[in-house]
């Protein structure tokens, strides 16, 4: 069982199928250039199918955002770590119906308070494109600061941020 | 830990069917990166970052669809010789009974024909599926003489998610059952 996470308005939960079209439509988007995409709903698909796939390979993974009231996919979170990655990060996108209220931070930090506290992690990073400027800009609300560029063989050039540490966040 | 729900654990004479786990990878990724992929999306070209994407969305699959494929594991090594079971992506025409042999040593003993008779008794009694098709490149020998073993007539009337693919039609719930 995929677990679920309460915010101040937003639920974070297992992908369903009832969250696809969304997916699909946010995949399909110019929204997803920085994360390999504007891609067809067939690879939109295999990529859903791989988020949610990663749970029980891992024990972890990235979870629907759900807007608590209305249970609408507003984009996804968590903790996203495939093969040829430095190492676990916590991952976000943000589908168009979600932009704008705060909603990836409130649940990228849920999201890092799990890795912390459920989890017991004590580090974590973030993976961002060097010209994601909203993306870099959420990560320096998180508190990152830039560690070092790595090259990925598909998505070229990604910069490492590093999170807060656990101890650093729960002061 | 987290696990996959409601995945059956399958038998036949040599083998045990099962959903893929984590520790599966060292025994598909090689078969992704090789040409004996070619017909399935792999490929000597590709790397180790598209095999484990592979291994995401064959698990994955069995959470969006309640069903997927199995890992075929021989009973007397332990070791996954293949995937192999119901495959319904977006963009299918008709739900699909795959397969792939991931070692090229288990080759030519029969055990994907032991496997799929047995996954195709349980698409039909268990999924009630009243109909399967295996959908294959018109290049890949091999398959095709497997879905004739499995009895699979050519289908010219259906159409595969590819351009080249042949569909090849399962024998009927009660053709199966005679």
């Amino acid at each position: 069982m995929i677990p679920t996470l309460h915010t101040k308005r937003l639920t974070l939960r297992a992908p369903a199928l009832r969250d696809f079209d969304a997916y699909a439509t946010f995949r399909a988007s110019d929204r997803a250039s920085f994360v390999g995409g504007p891609n067809s709903r067939s690879e939109a698909w295999h990529q859903f199918c791989a988020l949610l796939g990663q749970w029980p390979l891992r024990g972890y993974g990235r979870w629907i955002i759900a807007d608590t009231e209305t249970d609408a996919a507003l984009g996804t979170t968590g903790l996203f770590h495939p093969e040829g990655w430095p190492e676990c990060e916590i991952a976000w996108s943000l589908f168009a119906e979600g932009e704008g209220r705060g909603i990836a931070f409130e649940a990228a930090t849920a999201a890092r308070a799990y890795a912390y506290e459920t989890l017991g992690w004590s580090s974590v990073i973030s993976c961002v494109a060097p010209d994601n400027a909203r993306s870099i800009a959420l990560a320096q609300r998180l508190g990152c600061q830039f560690e070092a560029p790595f090259e990925h063989t598909e998505y070229g050039r990604l910069d490492i941020w590093r999170h807060p540490s656990a101890e650093e966040v729960t002061q | 830990m987290i696990s996959l729900t409601g995945c059956p654990v399958l038998e036949t004479e040599r083998l045990t069917l099962r959903a893929p786990e984590a520790a599966d990878f060292p025994h598909l990724a090689p078969f992704v990166m090789s040409d004996r992929a070619r017909f399935v999306g792999g490929g000597a070209d590709k790397d180790i970052t598209h095999a484990w994407r592979v291994h995401a969305i064959l698990t994955g699959h069995w959470a969006l669809r309640g069903a997927g494929v199995f890992v075929c594991v021989r009973k007397d090594t332990g070791a996954p010789v293949g995937s192999m079971g119901p495959w319904y992506p977006e963009g299918w025409p008709e739900k699909e009974l795959s397969w792939t042999v991931w070692d090229e040593a288990a080759e030519g003993q029969g055990f994907a024909t032991e496997a799929m008779r047995r996954i195709r008794r349980y698409a039909y009694d268990d999924l009630g599926w009243t109909t399967a098709v295996s959908y294959i490149d018109a290049a890949n020998a091999r398959s095709i003489a497997l879905a004739e073993r499995l009895g699979c007539v050519l289908d010219g009337t259906a159409h595969g998610p590819h351009p080249d693919d042949l569909v090849y039609r399962h024998p009927s719930p009660s053709e199966v059952a005679q």
